[in-house]
């Protein structure tokens, strides 16, 4: 047996160089040969572009048109969550030319000093920008990232169900104060994620959500834990259909998510709306924005994806789509009035005011969180 | 030998197939489901597997999902099989380890473990790395049940076919062989399975372009699982249940779990 | 009988068969889990994923602090005896239902083994989510389960259950997920076993009973072994089903971990947490098969 190791050992080194060596022959789409651009004048940006973005958060007119335009083929990777894009680049992972991240997930890239800085003279359409979205402290002079399109954290409610219950669901109390959550007891759901919950509870508590103070976390803490258990479950995928079904009546999530949930309840004929209002506390702001990653195989054609997506056609289409905000004053005439009239897609100053985005935590603050998030669930 | 088994044993295995089945008749019956939500049942329509027929990522997804599969459970269960046959037989102790350990080690901790590794060897991210990947997680599958298989069986027979001037490669092949040849078929069963199915470490070791359809299908999670994700799990379903009825024809015995 | 299959085999042969699972497990397998197991003693980065092994001042960046504070608090370890409890009954459940069905198929005509076999799995060539979602629609409150359910309920006084996002619906889904890897080691396994035995033990005056108990069950122990842990290890570390299907209460220490690598970014306590995963699994399914080893008295 002794003897069978260091054979097996060798077996391994052996097999890990071949490895290496097919490792090198095998390659996916052939990487792209970004046109020189210096060879011919007007030589198109062209070939393969590797887009990481959010699961269903471009329009597919708006890939087909690209690919037209462009002679150009996109490789769409998907990711549900900033965090799952941030391991996996922490890990190693490349070959992405744009990747698609929330506003605080772009402070991680930057200070990581994972990604490239845009060249501006390749992205005329910039002016169409609406200035309140650019040059903001997450990225000054927007060195490498332009808006794409961005969303609130709300609640949502079924309009039936809130008048039968008698409650008034315009601010955070009816999912924190137990005395009034309660009422619709399990028929609530919140986002799985830490960052939503906790801030949802610093605005309803008058805290700033990216507060670095452990205290303010406990209170927090104590608070969602007070209220759980007139809730449901936590979810940030199903309870969209959850809430056109009818099975839950009340949620904290995404108004995008609760325009989708609006939408498939009147195909389903169902005899309630779904409506989501920014509470009267306040909500979290989420901005994403592109950004070209430092080994992207093909910048070229990445800068001509931003320029295209700040064409105000291009960039009303994903507003028509799901409901999102749109940073594009350019697209504004191109978005559907009902969906420009949807309040918690499109806030008025009042309720800008009462936006925060959310900002990179410390490590330490973030461990400290996690320890709270696990014990919240736990106990 | 008492065939005829008692009435109780008849309704659970009953009672156990309609429980493995019922999950699989909704998915069946909504991907004709004329509504988006796949949450009631609304009214018939096949518009979905046009729309599916359309979808190209979908389709690649699917068909990359397959070759993996069919890669992966093939090379794991020759590793597999090799690797609980010198469980049984020799007294080893870095490989019951090795082999039992990546069903015990969380999903996560692998994934991010082989990107990591991947990424120091500078492999090219893609379906090589997503097989790979598959098949050192499937590999303990294989070995466990086989044997399991090996332990249940007459090793007089061999012995046999010792005495009778056999070598330990023909005894193997003519006598163990076929014997476990079952348990061999049983682990690949499940090779497949978790290979077609695997999400998190695919998740992980994919990189930028290769798509399988469990990464295709939670991306679209948020926007309610459509009906067309129904309608490719029914073809999938049928599908495979065509390649294996053409397989038992043409090859009558191929399948052989039982002898 | 000495049983010679259990020669050790010149070095040769053990080499020729071992050693290719052997190296392939070392290379894809042994040689990443090193890295993260060193990782648990390394730093966390300061934006997420793993700290450089020396700092700036040329010291290494290595500490306990992870494991430390995994022992400090009783939370983790509360989770893993909950984990463990949901996996046993998950395993239990499993073997209760597989028991009777991977028997009735060994038992069967030859030329329906296979297929019924197949039948067994076929579900499962099906994608896993879309599976979870037809139970979540099975368990909806607006299905003929959970209206039977209350209705009957409401007979007695007991006001309306909701089936979803509960410690039920966790363990249903759990055991409609590993069921087949409990059937498809036990048909092995029972397959196999002679029916001469059984026949003998009858005409001897052994009673149906009787000859499953001394006969039937230690004979396929291996099998059962096998399935059990086929089931137990990976229900025991799952996060995706609490995630989708249980409530408010519903998590794992599948989930802590995922957070960890995730939302927490915090990737060296999550390898802590899942070396202690790994080990506890590794040690029970250890004694486990020291307390299923095969009798070799049968022959």
């Amino acid at each position: 047996m002794t003897a069978l190791f260091p054979r097996a050992m060798f077996a391994a080194v052996f097999c890990t160089v071949l490895l290496v060596g097919c490792g090198k022959k095998e390659e996916a789409p052939p990487p792209p040969k970004a046109a020189p651009a210096e060879a011919k004048a007007e030589a198109r940006p062209t070939g393969t572009l590797n887009l990481y973005n959010w699961n269903d958060y471009i329009a597919p007119e708006t890939v087909e048109r690209f690919e037209k335009e462009f002679n150009a083929k996109i490789a769409q990777t998907y990711f549900s969550d900033n965090e799952e894009m941030l391991a996996k680049l922490a890990a190693g992972a490349t070959g992405y030319d744009i990747i698609v991240p929330t506003s605080n997930a772009l402070e991680v890239l930057i200070k990581k000093g994972d990604l490239q800085p845009l060249d501006h003279s390749k992205l005329p359409n910039l002016k169409n920008m609406k200035p309140e979205f650019l040059d903001t402290s997450f990225d000054p002079g927007n060195k490498f990232s332009v808006p794409y399109a961005y969303s609130t954290t709300v609640i949502g409610y079924n309009d039936k169900r809130m008048k039968a219950a008698g409650l008034d669901p315009r601010g955070f109390e009816v999912l924190f104060d137990p005395k009034i959550a309660c009422k619709v007891k399990g028929h609530i759901t919140v986002l799985d994620s830490p960052d939503e919950v906790f801030s949802a509870a610093f605005i309803y508590l008058g805290i700033d959500p990216n507060t670095t103070n452990n205290d303010d976390y406990k209170k927090a803490a104590d608070t969602i834990r007070k209220a759980k258990p007139c809730w449901a479950a936590f979810n940030s995928s199903s309870y969209i259909k959850e809430m056109s079904a009818g099975n839950m009546w009340l949620a904290l999530g995404y108004s995008v998510d609760f325009f989708q949930a609006n939408r498939d309840a009147a195909a389903a004929k169902r005899d309630f709306k779904v409506v989501s209002v920014i509470p009267s506390q306040g909500a979290v702001l989420s901005v994403d924005n592109m950004v070209i990653h430092k080994s992207a195989p093909n910048p070229a054609l990445a800068h001509a994806f931003i320029n295209f997506m700040m064409e105000g056609q291009n960039a009303a289409e994903l507003s028509n789509l799901i409901g999102s905000g749109n940073a594009n004053a350019a697209a504004m005439e191109f978005i559907k009035p009902e969906v420009k009239a949807n309040v918690s897609v499109f806030p008025d100053a009042e309720a800008m005011k009462k936006l925060h985005q959310l900002r990179f935590l410390p490590a330490e603050q973030r461990q400290e969180r996690g320890r709270l998030w696990t014990e919240v669930k736990v106990r | 030998m008492n065939r005829t088994a008692p009435r109780w044993v008849w309704t659970s295995a009953l009672a156990a197939y309609l429980f493995l089945y019922l999950p699989l008749l909704v998915v069946v019956v909504f991907s004709f489901n004329d509504s988006k939500l796949n949450a009631e049942w609304v009214g018939f329509t096949t518009a979905w597997y046009a729309r599916l027929f359309r979808n190209n990522e979908m389709l690649i997804a699917a068909r990359n999902s397959l070759l993996i599969a069919l890669t992966a459970s093939l090379v794991s269960t020759v590793l597999g099989t090799m690797a609980g046959f010198a469980l049984h037989k020799y007294r080893m102790r870095v490989l019951p380890v090795l082999v039992v350990a990546p069903i015990a080690i969380p999903e996560i901790l692998m994934g991010v473990a082989l990107l990591m590794f991947y990424v120091m060897l500078n492999l090219t991210l893609g379906l090589v790395s997503i097989t790979l990947s598959h098949i050192a997680f499937c590999i303990g599958y294989v070995a466990l049940v086989v044997r399991a298989r090996l332990a249940g069986m007459d090793e007089s027979l061999v012995e046999a076919a010792r005495d009778c001037g056999a070598t330990p490669l023909e005894a193997f092949r003519y006598v163990t062989f076929p014997l476990i040849l079952p348990g061999v078929i049983a682990g690949s069963l499940m090779a497949f399975t978790l290979s077609i199915d695997d999400f998190v470490i695919t998740f992980f070791t994919a990189g930028a372009s290769a798509s399988t359809l469990p990464l295709q299908i939670y991306s679209m999670v948020k926007i309610a699982v459509t009906p067309e994700v129904n309608a490719i799990s029914t073809l999938l379903l049928i599908l495979t249940l065509l390649l294996i009825t053409v397989a038992a024809r043409v090859a009558p015995g191929l399948l052989r779990m039982n002898d | 009988m000495t049983g010679t299959l259990r020669q050790p085999g010149s070095a040769r042969e053990r080499w020729l068969v071992a050693g290719p699972p052997l190296a392939y497990l070392i290379v894809f397998f042994a040689l990443p889990t090193l890295l993260m197991v060193v990782a648990s003693f390394r730093l966390a980065g300061e934006f997420g994923g793993l700290a450089p092994l020396r700092s700036e001042s040329g010291g290494w960046n290595l500490s306990l602090d992870s494991y430390g504070r995994f022992f400090a608090s009783s939370l983790y370890l509360q989770l893993f005896v909950k984990s463990f409890l949901y996996a046993l009954v998950t395993t239990a459940i499993c073997l209760a239902l597989a028991y009777p069905l991977a028997w009735l198929i060994a038992h069967s005509a030859k030329r329906y083994r296979d297929l019924l076999l197949l039948l067994v799995i076929l579900p499962f060539w099906s994608n896993f989510l879309i599976r979870v979602y037809a139970w979540m629609i099975i368990l909806g409150p607006d299905w003929a389960l959970a209206r039977t359910l209350n209705a009957v309920l409401g007979l007695v006084g007991i006001g309306p259950v909701t089936l979803m996002f509960s410690p039920f619906a966790v363990i249903v889904v759990l055991v409609y997920v590993h069921l087949p890897f409990m059937v498809l080691p036990l048909y092995a396994n029972l397959e196999k076993h002679d029916p001469t035995l059984l026949d003998a033990a009858r005409d001897l005056g052994a009673g149906a009973w009787q000859r499953f108990r001394h006969i039937t069950w230690p004979l396929s122990l291996p099998g059962v072994f096998a399935g059990s842990a086929l089931v137990f290890i990976p229900a025991f570390g799952i996060f995706a089903v609490p995630d989708l299907v249980g409530g408010t209460d519903g998590i794992m220490i599948g989930n802590v971990i995922k957070q960890q690598f995730l939302e927490a970014r915090d990737w060296p306590f999550g390898s802590v947490l899942s070396i202690v995963l790994t080990a506890a699994a590794l040690v029970l399914t250890g004694l486990a098969a020291l307390a299923a080893r095969p009798r070799r008295s049968a022959a």
